[in-house]
């Protein structure tokens, strides 16, 4: 998985210009519930990875999220 | 597990929706709430205008309705309905069943059948199975299934996830014998296990509905709940959509030995339009093949939503022709059901407001 690539589309959702490994999730106004299932469908979409929702909410930066896509990838 | 019906019809379709109509804008005014994300859930998940009851009003209500409709306008005969099937999670009362109060207050035959069975956003499939079942007795000719619920009234008020989405509504099929020798397909599933992700904790005999449970709790950004509310675990619900209606829908079509091309329309429950765009990019399937615009018009209606894609998307073309569709419904229980059927050379497909 290109990491790289995986901030890019996490920008996206969050209608940022970008989004740094070391951020913490929570401190984005646009990580809401609406957030989160986007990230959800884009891992799935994107890298076949079936995340459970409550996974997500265990993760506190961009690079711990990346982490966790990654280890679910297919 | 599968399930086949034989020589089984689906005649007509009457959904019921309350005149009264609500607006996403206008009810997130009332949330402590960016204006820029609820334009964004507006656009993402489709939310915008829906349906909902007055207070006081009860599913009986709104099922009574719509037959006295049907009688009014010569579409159903009270004489003929052999069996009443009435689905829903938010019955008039624990006792009698709703269906024996609709029978009652229509005056109905006592030589019928009435039944309430207790299902939600699968309640469209599971109660055309039972209609079907019954079908196989001689002296049912005719059976009418009712889809109601007024979860607008179980939903806090102050809860973002819940409040601006739910819709009301009832749906009058009818269901008779073929004279052609048709098949139908379904298969189902449940999983009792995860099901307290959609759940109502009180109100029951477990959890009695005191001053205490009618309390609004703070449940995490900036939502207010009580033990008496509908709680449902959106991100809970759309993982379990995801992984598990893909292979259910494609186990039932080989089984039925129907290429995913020879189906029309899949016509699913309709929560929201995000989760039925990723369903049909997950099945590989063009979105236009599956409707998923009958929660910005009439909001989420539970059992309801698969007959208002009939009749809203559908209408007046199921009168004239036959279609191969793919019901598919999932929710409470939880419970996840798909039905491969030709429906269509309908007698009635329509929506009226109830007022």
């Amino acid at each position: 998985m290109d990491k790289i690539i995986f901030y890019e589309q996490l920008a996206k959702i969050l209608d940022l210009e970008e989004v740094k490994p070391e951020n913490v999730l929570i401190d984005f106004e646009a990580w809401d519930s609406l957030s989160v299932l986007s990230v959800l469908a884009m891992a799935d979409a994107k890298y076949g990875a079936s995340i459970k929702a409550e996974e997500i909410r265990s993760v506190v930066t961009a690079a711990d999220l990346a982490d966790l896509v990654a280890s679910k990838q297919k | 597990m599968n399930f086949t019906f034989h020589r089984k019809r689906i005649t007509g379709v009457l959904v019921v929706v309350p005149e009264n109509e609500r607006s996403f804008s206008e009810d997130m005014k009332n949330f402590n709430f960016p204006e820029a994300r609820s334009l964004k859930l507006k656009e993402v998940m489709g939310f915008d205008k829906r349906r909902v009851v007055e207070p006081g009003v009860c599913v009986s209500d709104l099922a009574v309705f719509g037959l006295e409709q049907l009688f009014n306008r010569g579409l159903l005969h009270r004489d003929e309905i052999d069996a009443l099937i009435l689905v829903t999670q938010t019955p008039d009362h624990f006792v009698p069943a709703t269906s024996s109060i609709v029978q009652g207050r229509l005056h109905l035959k006592p030589d019928m059948l009435c039944l309430d069975i207790s299902q939600a956003c699968a309640g469209f499939v599971v109660g055309l199975m039972q209609t079907f079942m019954l079908l196989e007795q001689e002296s049912i000719k005719k059976v009418v299934l009712i889809n109601a619920d007024v979860l607008s009234r179980k939903a806090s008020p102050k809860d973002r996830n819940i409040y601006p989405l739910i819709g009301d509504a009832a749906a009058i099929t009818v269901v008779e014998r073929d004279s052609e020798d048709s098949v139908i397909h379904a298969s189902l599933k449940m999983d009792g296990a995860r099901g307290h992700a959609l759940t109502i904790p009180a109100g029951g005999l477990r959890m009695p509905a005191t001053l205490e449970t009618a309390i609004l709790e703070d449940v995490g950004d900036n939502n207010l709940r009580a033990k008496d509310h509908l709680f449902m675990d959106g991100a809970a619900i759309f993982n379990f959509v995801q992984t598990e209606v893909p292979p259910l829908i494609e186990g039932l079509l080989a089984t039925a030995g129907v290429s995913k091309d020879a189906v029309d329309y899949f016509l699913c429950h309709q929560p929201n339009r995000f989760m039925l765009q990723k369903l049909a990019d997950k099945m590989k399937v063009p979105h236009a093949k599956m409707p998923n615009n009958v929660v910005e018009r009439f909001g989420n209606n539970s059992g309801v939503s698969i007959p208002t894609v009939i009749t809203y998307d559908l209408g007046d073309r199921l009168l004239r022709e036959k279609l191969q569709v793919c019901l598919a419904g999932f929710g409470a229980g939880l419970t996840w059901c798909a039905m491969l059927v030709s429906l269509g050379k309908l007698d009635f497909n329509l929506i009226t407001e109830y007022k």
